[in-house]
């Protein structure tokens, strides 16, 4: 009896609440979506975590400042791509069909980023993040936009690098058999026989595998003066960086662009110890949406802030000013004019978009020292 | 030079090819004895990684005690696991039975992404940097302890099959289950028991060859192929057929990656699988069905 009565109470309570919550929900705008596409199971998984983690942190710091267009919410949809090309376009298509979003945010992986683009051609704006073959906008469509330097880009800049400031004569490559690592021992083929050095060799190594020491021993007896690592996830990168120093390889180590984060670090111990990268994300870096941001990330998950979370929150970022610029979420056409108009202060400085949606950025070349990854003087 | 360099891929293929075989045995015995496609497997492999990594690095217990207590564990799921998804599907068709073993492989390798994190683990084994250089040769440490500990080990699964009784009670029930319940064997005491050296034998390659690699929890898909294509080359429920076949596997990969192209490394597992079924359907090594 006094069960039911009990319940009867909690009931009415409820109901009261409902009704003095109901009219002030309704007049709340509706949020702006968002979705966020990454690989968040498989290989690539943690960096996919890393990813999404930087877009929140990004929207958290926005939707306290009171949003976009005048109060409407960022809200992130999340989909999983695997790191896979099918996967990646299941999840746009879903993101576009089943749940509306206003945008998306993709492209973690170059072969994902390419077969996504083609579902999203011409109907919704994209900006792919961290893929850095060329094609992704060279054979981009109007409402498409890509953060990352390309890989032509990165390698322009480090091959400088390499050439100027490692006293190397000869490298070997292993890199992953995608089109983005065929790409980049083709490029670093050209622009390193360029300064004299020679390239002694290269081994693809597939997106699961889990052992390297067939390949490293290969390379090891080509006795290059340097290894040169195209790794595009932090697990199998961490994994090849211990297996090389476990072959008891005595040369310099070289990491692929944009592939240095903390956990990289972490995973790697000692064998990291010295290698250069070059990246768009400097940690030690002065400025203040970077710091808010960080802030921000450190305050909601466990994870250093990286590379790769820092470009999802550039993408989360710059699509927020330019629709408050455009004054819409759905006016694709204004909203893609917009972002080619002018340059954007981001948390990883001044970029603007080229008329085929790249972005121009800063690249910064750094240095595991201590365990840290610090910015070295730019190279170019 | 390139006797070295040979040499040295032979090492390498040794190395990995104990870790399938270690793999493949306990999945040939669970199919032997239970007649049961354990697709669930890889997963075990990757508890026993997982576990030696948080009795690592959460309880400070030392890496050989820690692959050793993970094993043991990793045996008393391996009972769990039976008794809960296929026991009460033993009467049910082979094919409800596969499918709740992939059930289970799907639950575990998701569960563990949401407890573990999806952030890559590595097993901090003192062993595993130390490069030896045996002549020209080059080895770390841990990768002699997984050959080493996996001979033993095969040694004595292979010693316990043979010659103990409860070995010899696995045979029976994989040679005639209703015969062997008639004569009085306890045929679910010995399904236990098999699973739970099954799938300690996957914890314990998870915990050797963990060091090696970097750790997430979706390894066990790949520990699950390897010890497939093992088991179809050394024929299903054949135990010598796992470890020669393991072996085998282990040393063709490796010198197909190093002188076909690497890329082509895990077609070759593949490759061997259609050979293997069309013209010696029983296994490269299985001399008659019923012998084991």
């Amino acid at each position: 009896m006094l069960n039911r009565r009990l319940t009867l109470a909690l009931l009415g309570a409820t109901a009261a609440i409902g009704v003095a919550i109901s009219p002030a929900s309704a007049q709340q705008k509706p949020p702006v979506k968002i979705a966020a596409i990454a690989p968040l199971s498989g290989a690539g998984a943690f960096d996919g975590q890393l990813a999404v983690e930087g877009m929140k942190a990004m929207a958290e710091v926005i939707n306290q400042r009171g949003g976009v267009l005048g109060g409407r919410k960022i809200e992130l949809v999340t989909y999983d791509d695997k790191g896979t090309p099918e996967e990646g376009v299941s999840a746009a298509k879903r993101a576009m069909e089943q749940d509306g979003v206003d945008m998306i945010v993709g492209g973690w992986f170059s072969a994902v980023a390419l077969a996504q683009k083609e579902v999203t051609r011409d109907r919704i704006i994209n900006v792919m993040t961290s893929s850095q073959h060329p094609n992704v906008t060279e054979q981009g469509h109007k409402y498409l936009f890509r953060l990352n330097a390309t890989s032509t880009m990165m390698s322009d800049t480090y091959s400088k690098f390499i050439c100027d400031k490692m006293k190397v004569k000869s490298v070997a490559f292993i890199t992953i058999n995608d089109d983005y690592g065929r790409l980049e021992v083709e490029n670093y083929k050209k622009l390193l026989a360029g300064c004299n050095i020679e390239v002694k060799g290269n081994e693809f190594y597939n997106r699961d595998d889990t052992d390297f020491t067939t390949a490293l021993t290969k390379l090891k007896a080509l006795n290059a003066d340097a290894i040169y690592v195209s790794a595009i996830n932090t697990s199998q990168g961490a994994t090849i960086y211990r297996q090389i120093r476990q072959t008891a390889y005595k040369g310099t180590i070289i990491a692929s662009a944009g592939n240095m984060n903390p956990k990289l670090i972490e995973l790697s111990g000692p064998a990291l110890e010295g290698v250069y990268s070059v990246s768009l994300f400097a940690p030690d870096s002065q400025n203040s949406s970077l710091k808010q941001w960080m802030t921000q990330y450190k305050k909601d998950f466990k994870n250093e802030p990286s590379f790769i979370g820092s470009l999802g929150a550039q993408a989360v970022q710059v699509l927020a000013e330019a629709m408050d610029k455009a004054g819409s979420s759905k006016d694709y056409d204004k909203i893609a004019e917009t972002l080619k108009a002018r340059k954007w202060d981001t948390l990883l400085g001044q970029i603007s978009f080229t008329d085929k949606g790249q972005a121009v950025q800063n690249i910064y070349l750094v240095q595991v020292k201590n365990k840290q990854i610090v910015s070295v003087a730019s190279g170019s | 030079m390139d006797f070295i360099v040979f040499g040295q891929q032979i090492i390498n293929g040794l190395v990995n090819g104990m870790g399938y075989v270690l793999i493949a045995t306990g999945l040939t015995l669970v199919f032997g004895v239970l007649r049961i496609v354990n697709f669930a497997h890889g997963e075990f492999y990757m508890l026993g990684a997982f576990l030696t990594y948080y009795a690592l690095t959460l309880f400070g217990v030392d890496y050989l005690v820690s692959a050793l207590l993970a094993t043991v564990a990793v045996a008393a799921l391996g009972i769990g696991a039976n008794k809960f998804f296929f026991r009460p599907l033993r009467r049910e068709h082979e094919f409800t039975i596969l499918l709740s073993s992939l059930g289970l492989s799907l639950l575990i390798a998701n569960g563990a992404e949401e407890i573990f994190g999806a952030d890559p683990k590595y097993v901090m084994s003192p062993y595993a940097d130390e490069a030896m250089e045996l002549g020209p040769f080059v080895v770390t440490e841990q990768r002699i302890i997984v050959f080493v500990a996996a001979a033993v080990v095969m040694a004595g699964v292979y010693w316990f099959i043979r010659y103990t009784r409860m070995g010899k009670m696995m045979q029976a029930t994989a040679q005639n289950p209703e015969g062997a319940a008639l004569t009085g064997i306890n045929t679910d005491f010995v399904h236990g028991y098999t699973f739970a050296l099954a799938c300690g034998l996957a914890a314990l390659a998870g915990a050797l060859v963990g060091p090696t690699a970097m750790l997430f929890p979706t390894v066990g898909a790949w520990a699950v192929l390897k010890g497939f294509i093992v088991v179809v080359m050394g024929g299903l429920g054949s135990v010598t057929g796992a470890l020669l076949g393991g072996l085998l596997l282990g040393v063709v990969e490796s010198l197909g990656g190093g002188y076909i192209s690497l890329g082509f490394k895990d077609a070759i597992g593949y490759a061997i699988i259609i050979a293997v079924l069309l013209w010696r359907p029983q296994g490269l090594f299985s001399v008659s069905r019923s012998s084991r």
